[in-house]
């Protein structure tokens, strides 16, 4: 197989990719434009970035230690991209990676977890200035660029590919959800039937690891602060219950709420022997490693899963060092759902270029209008067809 | 950090120690219950060939037979499977290892030979590999022979043709046929890792794809409820009028080959015979199609009829072989072998856990009791006592048929039974 043989089998499975790039290399309005991509470097991505360039972009790349697929940095260096990425990088190195990518001065950020944006706005003021914007990819990443925009810090306009309805009700439910609950049964073994699965965060990502647990017969039990969401899970099927009493009898924790410190040391304390600890779309952040480390060193005991033992001398079992489990262990979201949503970022970038072109700083939504172009274009591949919109619909709609 | 190895030479006894390990913290049924069924010394001296797919689960039911004082030979039942540092790991503890990872069949069928050659009293077999081997190249050995416990119904098939031929001078268990392993091993274990390997290999998603699931026993049905628990379409092709029936009030569009391959996006096969997916249901399917198998046999999808009606194919990542076809593209996973095991790291832990204490229990059986030449099923009571043993290894509690109820079906069941 040559490296790029990933790259190619994703591409045919990316229509919606493919047709949005022809449009741009049409239109030419992104050619000249450098677009800094900072996604998680594997083949989906790897597409998007091709498409981006043939369209005229000039593309950078960054991509983080924990979830970069080597061979795609590689291989697209070959094909003669600026790539700064390195897998399994030291915290040093990859300081000076992320600065190095900032140097190059992009017009454009495609951002996920707005890392790069806000090491941007911190120590590259500079760059701020010039920049015409950039594109969010996910929940985490928008949550912390609303409080900078609240709080006046903010000096770029930003669109949240994320809120777009073509990305969170498909990439996180769908996409993440599976991957990641597939991605824990690859690394371990292990079967769900008759597990139970604790789901932390009843988000979009959350109510796709908690679907996929169920389907492969899981007892799941869903933990989650605000009561509307809480009161969703219990009308999906779920147990409902706070995390440090379902810690109780926790077999497998799905961390999936995109914030810091959502588990606690004292919750993992209450955990039975042999208890599975993991975290979907979001990172390490979400469960408290410190701690677990403070503990002693954790053993290796298959790749991908590091047990700890824990003052109660039970011992808990970190999946994938507690990164995003299908980022850091597998092959990252479907090809499907990343049609989708990197065909959001082409078009985001496409409209920082044009429409939203000078825009104030602020937090900016994916147009309706691009919505239901991706949805349709996804739909056509399909071979589904739409109910049209008759004059008496059309008119039943207004009606009042 | 532990990493993953390539299967080659010189492997790390280390890592499969490791997995090894893993396997018995979530095999509680052979830990416990297996263990202390061996205990009363039944196996001492007694040498056994364990003949399965040779990695780190069958090495732990190895390891059991040996504690209990069973002299164990192991070798892997088919060459593609055989894990390296598994083989070092048994090896280090001490036990005969015959077999080497590699695809060489040639080598794989001495190396069996070689097993045979240790003059075993009892054989664990999958696909009734070595069974059938001694009856052909070791007849005085195969004589010898005081009983073998197979794994699979496509073994079992095979016992029961040699009974037929008179051939069978032993008895012969037949694992497959307890509940504790087809209810669990075929429709769960198969079902949950076939998809799972399906889509590590692919990068594909089930939510919204079209999938064709060709035979409904336990293993198809098993794929298609997973599948379409992860919101795939799912369709079934069987050609038992009581199974398609099944088939069609679980929810699945049931229908001829013909008519269903021009919109899967997913064909997998699971009917245990060969030629399931052949010649003019090629024509049938839809550019971009995956295929799919997880029946016992390589040969349940044409394989070499795909490629004679091919332009050319190549392989365009690990495990998928893209064949061209005019205008059409079709991928073949795992080259038509059972995609869970040959793409993916075979059944779940817990899973093999049920379907070895089967094998263990058995092999105990066949030790203890005198059991007429022939093919038997496991007594029902250990079928039930492996059962429990899960359950209590999960805390679970269950009721108890009260004397009321028993002596109600006592009453009532001859009455019933009468024209």
């Amino acid at each position: 197989m040559s490296r790029a043989g990933t790259i190619e089998w994703a591409a045919p499975g990316m229509p919606v990719l493919t047709s949005v790039g022809d449009r741009l290399a049409a239109s030419g309005s992104i050619r000249g434009l450098r677009v800094g991509v900072s996604l998680v470097l594997e083949p989906k991505t790897a597409n998007l970035l091709l498409a981006l360039r043939a369209s005229g972009a000039e593309v950078i790349v960054h991509g983080s230690a924990s979830s970069t697929n080597e061979a795609v940095a590689r291989a697209l260096e070959e094909r003669g991209l600026a790539v700064f990425a390195e897998r399994g990088a030291t915290r040093q190195r990859r300081a000076e990676l992320a600065h190095a990518f900032l140097a190059t001065g992009p017009d454009v950020l495609v951002d996920d977890g707005a890392a790069m944006i806000r090491l941007a706005h911190r120590d590259v003021p500079s760059l701020v200035e010039t920049m015409l914007g950039a594109t969010e990819e996910t929940t985490s990443g928008v949550r912390p660029l609303r409080a900078m925009h609240a709080e006046g810090a903010l000096r770029i306009p930003v669109i949240a590919v994320n809120d777009a309805r073509t990305k969170y009700l498909f990439d996180n439910v769908y996409g993440t959800g599976q991957s990641c609950v597939m991605a824990l049964l690859d690394l371990t073994n292990l079967q769900l039937a008759g597990r139970i699965v604790v789901v932390v965060g009843y988000g979009w990502v959350g109510k796709g690891v908690a679907h996929h647990a169920a389907a492969l017969g899981a007892r799941v039990v869903v933990s989650e602060i605000d009561p509307v969401r809480a009161l969703q899970a219990h009308h999906d099927g779920h147990r409902v219950r706070s995390l440090t009493d379902a810690a109780e009898d926790a077999e497998v924790v799905f961390a999936a709420t995109g914030l810091a410190g959502a588990v606690t040391a004292e919750q993992v304390e209450r955990m039975p022997d042999g208890v599975l600890l993991c975290t979907a779309g979001g990172g390490a952040f979400e469960l408290p490693m410190e701690y677990l480390r403070s503990l002693g060193s954790g053993q290796a005991v298959r790749p991908g899963v590091t047990e700890y033992r824990l003052s109660s001398g039970a011992r808990a079992l970190v999946v994938a060092d507690g990164e995003c489990l299908n980022c850091a262990e597998a092959e990252g979201n479907p090809i499907e759902v990343m049609d989708l949503s990197l065909s959001l970022q082409a078009l985001a970038v496409d409209y920082l270029a044009t429409e939203a072109r000078g825009w104030p700083p602020g937090v900016y939504p994916v147009s309706a209008k691009l919505d239901a172009l991706v949805a349709e274009a996804r739909l056509r591949h399909e071979g589904a067809s739409l109910e049209p919109v008759t004059a008496a619909l059309d008119a039943a709609m207004r009606s009042w | 950090m532990l990493r993953m190895t390539d299967p080659s030479w010189p492997a790390d006894p280390d890592l499969g120690e490791a997995q090894i390990a893993w396997v018995r913290r979530h095999s509680p049924v052979l830990d416990t219950f297996v263990r202390q069924l061996l205990g009363d010394g039944a196996l001492q001296g007694v040498r056994v060939a364990v003949v399965v797919h040779l990695e780190a689960k069958t090495a732990f039911l190895a390891t059991v037979l040996a504690d209990a004082g069973a002299d164990v030979v192991v070798a892997g039942s088919n060459p593609r499977t055989t894990r390296a540092e598994v083989v070092a790991a048994l090896a280090a503890r001490g036990l005969r290892v015959v077999s080497s990872p590699g695809e060489d069949r040639d080598r794989w069928q001495r190396e069996l030979l070689e097993a045979a050659d240790t003059v075993p009293d009892y054989l664990v077999d999958d696909g009734a590999e070595l069974t059938t081997l001694m009856a052909r190249h070791r007849p005085e050995l195969f004589a010898r022979l005081r009983g073998v416990s197979e794994q699979t119904t496509t073994g079992t098939t095979r016992l029961r043709a040699m009974q037929r031929a008179g051939r069978l001078p032993f008895p012969a268990l037949t694992a497959n046929d307890a509940r504790c392993k087809h209810l669990f091993d075929n429709g769960y274990g198969t079902g949950q890792t076939a998809l799972q390997a399906v889509l590590r290999l692919t990068n594909r998603q089930l939510a919204g794809a079209a999938v064709a699931v060709v035979g409904y026993g336990f293993v198809g049905r098993g794929v298609a409820r997973y599948a379409r628990a992860m919101n795939a379409r799912t369709m079934v092709a069987e050609i038992d009028p009581v199974r398609a029936l099944e088939a069609h009030m679980d929810g699945h569009t049931v229908g001829p080959l013909a008519r269903l391959l021009p919109e899967a996006t997913i064909v997998i096969t699971a009917t245990g015979g060969i030629n399931a997916l052949a010649g003019r249901d090629i024509d049938s399917l839809r550019d971009g199609a995956v295929l799919a198998n997880v029946g016992h046999h390589d040969r349940e999808i044409d394989v070499d009829g795909l490629a004679a009606r091919s332009d050319s194919w190549e392989e365009l990542r690990p495990g998928i072989r893209s064949y061209r076809l005019g205008e059409r593209r079709v991928h073949l996973l795992a080259g038509g072998a059972l995609v869970n095991i040959a793409g993916g790291s075979g059944h779940p832990v817990e899973i093999m856990d049920l379907s070895f204490a089967v094998q263990g229990a058995g092999v105990h059986h066949l030790a203890t009791t005198d059991v007429e030449p022939g093919v038997h099923k496991i007594p029902a009571e250990l079928d039930d006592a492996i059962a429990a043993a899960k359950l209590a290894s999960l805390g679970l509690a269950v009721d108890v048929r009260r004397q009321d109820q028993a002596d109600d079906v006592a009453d009532w069941l001859p009455g019933m039974c009468q024209p």
